[in-house]
C-alpha cells in the first residue's frame, strides 16, 4: 500500500476531474429534467467544440479566449438545434427513444470529428495550466482549480436558478407534468429551448476542461460522457446536489486507485462499478406502474 | 423497445402449423442459402469473402440485439462487449482443450450465456432508460478489464496471455474441415442459419408470445400470469448464447484477437444498424450485419471515408425513430411499391399527353 504522501497528487487530479463530472452530470440532470431527454451526445458535443477551438488557435491564428468562446458557444448551437429540431416529434415518446435518438446526433458528430480531424494526437494547453502553486507538497495549477470551482459553482448557481427565477420555476413544473405545465401558460417549447441551450453550454465548458485535464481526442472525449453519466444516474437523474457529491467522489475514487499497483490498471472501472452499484441498491423495491411519467 | 407507432406483426404467432406463405418463404430461403453457399464463394475473391464472413458473424450478434429490442422491448448497449466476452471465452477454450470445433462453439455459446444472463440481471428491477444505461456501464467495465487481461493465445496461467513481442503468441484454429476462407465461409454460413433457426423457434414458441405480452405493457403480462422474471431472463440468455456463439466464429475467423476489435463506440454502432436494418423481423439482422461489416470495406474500397457511414448511422437512427420504426426490412419494399406507382403514374401521364 502506497503511503499518504504518494496519495496527495492523485487527490487533487481526482478532484479536478471530479468537479467536471459533476459539471457534464448537472449539465444532463437539468436538461432531463426539463424535456425527458437525457442527452447522450453530450460529451460528443463538447469534443467537437474542443477541437474547433484548438483548429482556429493552431490553423487560423485566433487568439486563445475568442476560440475557447466558440467551443462553448457551439456546444449551446448545436445543442439547441437538435432540441429545436427533434425535441418536438419526440415529446410524447418513452424516455428511451428520446435517449437513443441522441445517440445519432453522437454518431453524426463522432462521424465527422474522425472524418476531419483523423486520429491524431493532438494536445490544447489552457493558459491556465502553466500556473501553478503548491499545497503543501503538491503542485497544483489553476486548470484543476478550474475544473473543481466550476464543478461546485454550476451546481449551485443552477440549483438557486431552478429555485427562485421564474424560468427556473417553470422547468420544474415542466419536470413534473407537461401538459399540465402548458395547460398554466407556460411556453413550454421556449422553456425546453432554454433548457437545452444551457446544458449544451455547460457541454462545451465541459468539454474544453476536459480536453486539458484528459487528452483532446474525439472518441475519448465523447465517451467520457459514460463517466458523468454514472455521476448523474447515481443521483437517479434527479437531485443536483448528490450528481455533485456523486461526480467528485467519481473523480477522487478514480484517480486515488492509481498508485495501487495491484489495482492500478482497473481503475477505470470506477465510474461503471460505483454507477451498477448504486442502481442495482437504488432499485431493490421496485414498482410496476402504468403512470405516464416513466 | 416501445415504439409507439411499431407495426402488426405480419404473420399471427401460430406455432407448429405452416400455411402456405411459411413454405414459400421456406423455399425461397432454402434457394438463397443454397446460392449462398455454393455461388458465393466461386464468385468472389478471398478478402470479400472474408468479410461477408464478418458480416454473417456481427448478423448472429444484431439477431441477439433484434430479440431483445424488437420482440421483449429491451434495449442492451453492452452487446459488442458480450461479444467479446465471447470470444475471450471461445480462445481461452481453443488453447486449454483440444475440443472439436462444434463443441467449443457450443460451450462458448453456454458460458457466454450464464455470463450474459449476469449482466441480464438487473432488467428484473430496472427498466427501459435505466437497463439501457446500466448494460452501457456494464460494457465499459467489461471493456476495461478486458483490455488489461487481453486475449488468451496460447500462453501460461489462467489468462493465457503472452506479449507477441516474446516471442509468444499462437492463432486461433478452425474447423478441420473449413481450414481456407471459402470453406470457413460456408461453415460460417450454415451456423448462422442454425442461429436463425434457434431464435424462430423461440420467437414463435411460449417464449416468443410471453415476449409479446411484457413489450406490449409489463403490468398486464404480469396480471395475465406471464412469469416476467423467467422470460426477460430467457431474453438476456438466449441473446448471449447467440452472441457468444458469434464471439467463438469470429475467434476462428481473425485468428489473432485483440481488444480494439471491440471499441465502445461499436456498442452504439451495432444499435444504429440494428434499428436500421428493423427490429421487427428477424430478416433485419441480416441487413444490420451487411450494413455493420460489408458497407464499410464497400466504401473503402470506393476510396470514400467510412466515417462518412457513422454520420449515416447517425441519421438513420433519427429516421427510424422519427418515422421508420420497422427500419429497411420493412421500409425498402413499400418505398419500392410507392416508386413503382410512381414511375406507372408517369408512364401513365407521358401516355395521356
Amino acid at each position: 500500500m502506497p503511503s499518504w504522501d504518494e496519495f496527495q497528487p492523485f487527490i487533487v487530479t481526482g478532484l479536478a476531474l471530479g468537479g467536471v463530472y459533476a459539471l457534464s452530470g448537472v449539465g444532463l440532470v437539468v436538461l432531463y429534467r426539463a424535456t425527458g431527454v437525457l442527452n447522450l451526445a453530450f460529451g460528443a458535443v463538447g469534443a467537437m467544440g474542443a477541437l474547433i477551438a484548438w483548429e482556429l488557435i493552431n490553423n487560423a491564428g485566433w487568439d486563445e479566449y475568442p476560440a475557447y468562446g466558440i467551443c462553448i458557444l457551439f456546444g449551446g448551437v448545436v445543442t439547441l438545434a437538435y432540441g429545436l429540431l427533434f425535441g418536438p416529434p419526440l415529446a410524447n415518446r418513452d424516455p428511451l427513444v428520446k435517449a437513443t435518438a441522441s445517440l445519432g446526433l453522437a454518431l453524426i458528430l463522432l462521424g465527422t470529428m474522425s472524418w476531419i480531424w483523423s486520429d491524431k494526437a493532438r494536445s490544447m494547453v489552457l493558459p491556465t495550466s502553466n500556473e501553478n502553486f503548491m499545497v503543501s507538497d503538491v503542485l497544483v495549477n489553476y486548470t484543476q482549480v478550474l475544473g473543481f470551482a466550476f464543478g461546485v459553482v454550476v451546481m449551485i448557481v443552477t440549483a438557486a436558478f431552478l429555485r427562485y427565477t421564474g424560468l427556473g420555476t417553470a422547468m420544474r413544473a415542466l419536470a413534473n407534468d407537461r401538459e399540465i405545465t402548458a395547460t398554466l401558460g407556460v411556453p413550454v417549447r421556449r422553456v425546453e429551448a432554454a433548457a437545452w441551450a444551457g446544458s449544451g453550454l455547460l457541454a462545451g465548458v465541459a468539454g474544453l476542461l476536459l480536453s486539458n485535464l484528459v487528452g483532446l481526442d474525439a472518441t475519448t472525449l465523447t465517451f467520457l460522457v459514460i463517466s458523468s453519466l454514472a455521476a448523474a444516474l447515481i443521483a437517479r437523474l434527479q437531485s443536483l446536489v448528490v450528481t455533485l457529491i456523486a461526480g467528485i467522489v467519481v473523480g477522487v475514487v478514480n484517480a486515488m486507485i492509481t498508485p495501487i499497483l495491484s489495482i492500478s490498471e482497473y481503475r477505470d472501472m470506477t465510474p461503471f462499478v460505483l454507477a451498477i452499484v448504486a442502481l442495482l441498491w437504488l432499485s431493490r423495491h421496485r414498482e410496476i406502474s402504468i403512470s405516464r411519467s416513466a | 423497445m416501445s415504439v409507439a407507432t411499431e407495426p402488426k406483426p405480419r404473420s399471427p404467432l401460430s406455432p407448429g402449423r405452416l400455411s402456405s406463405g411459411d413454405t414459400r418463404r421456406a423455399i425461397v430461403i432454402v434457394a438463397l442459402l443454397a446460392f449462398v453457399l455454393f455461388a458465393i464463394p466461386s464468385l468472389l475473391s478471398v478478402f470479400w469473402l472474408k468479410v461477408l464472413t464478418g458480416a454473417a458473424i456481427y448478423s448472429i450478434v444484431a439477431l441477439g440485439l433484434g430479440i431483445l429490442m424488437g420482440r421483449v422491448g429491451l434495449v442492451s448497449l453492452g452487446q459488442i462487449a458480450v461479444l467479446a466476452l465471447g470470444a475471450w471465452v471461445a480462445a481461452k477454450l481453443f488453447f486449454d482443450t483440444g475440443l472439436p470445433f462444434p463443441i467449443v462453439l457450443l460451450l462458448s455459446g453456454l458460458i457466454t450465456m450464464v455470463l450474459g444472463t449476469f449482466v441480464g440481471l438487473p432488467a428484473l428491477r430496472l427498466g427501459g432508460l435505466y437497463l439501457a444505461l446500466i448494460t452501457l456501464m456494464m460494457a465499459g467495465a467489461i471493456t476495461v478489464v478486458i483490455a488489461t487481461t487481453d486475449f488468451p493465445n496460447g500462453g501460461s496461467g489462467f489468462l493465457g496471455h503472452v506479449e507477441s513481442s516474446l516471442g509468444g503468441g499462437d492463432s486461433i484454429r478452425r474447423p478441420a474441415i473449413a481450414e481456407t476462407d471459402p470453406a470457413y465461409f460456408r461453415y460460417t454460413i450454415i451456423v448462422t442459419a442454425l442461429m436463425f433457426l434457434v431464435a424462430l423457434w423461440h420467437v414463435r414458441s411460449k417464449a416468443g408470445r410471453a415476449w409479446e405480452a411484457i413489450r406490449q405493457s409489463e403490468p398486464a403480462a404480469l396480471a395475465a400470469g406471464v412469469n416476467m422474471t423467467l422470460y426477460k431472463l430467457w431474453a438476456f440468455a438466449l441473446a448471449s448464447f447467440l452472441t457468444g456463439v458469434a464471439g467463438a466464429l469470429l475467434a476462428a475467423n481473425v485468428g489473432d484477437l485483440f481488444n480494439y476489435q471491440f471499441p465502445t463506440s461499436q456498442n452504439i454502432t451495432l444499435l444504429a444498424v440494428v434499428l436500421m436494418g428493423g427490429i421487427y423481423s428477424i430478416w433485419g439482422a441480416v441487413i444490420a450485419g451487411l450494413l455493420f461489416r460489408y458497407l464499410p470495406e464497400l466504401l473503402d474500397s470506393w476510396n470514400l471515408p467510412s466515417d462518412l457511414l457513422t454520420i449515416l448511422f447517425g441519421v438513420g437512427v433519427l429516421q427510424v425513430l422519427l418515422t421508420a420504426p420497422a427500419g429497411i426490412v420493412e421500409q425498402f419494399p413499400k418505398d419500392m411499391a410507392r416508386l413503382g406507382r410512381f414511375i406507372g403514374r408517369l408512364v401513365g401521364i407521358g401516355k395521356r399527353t
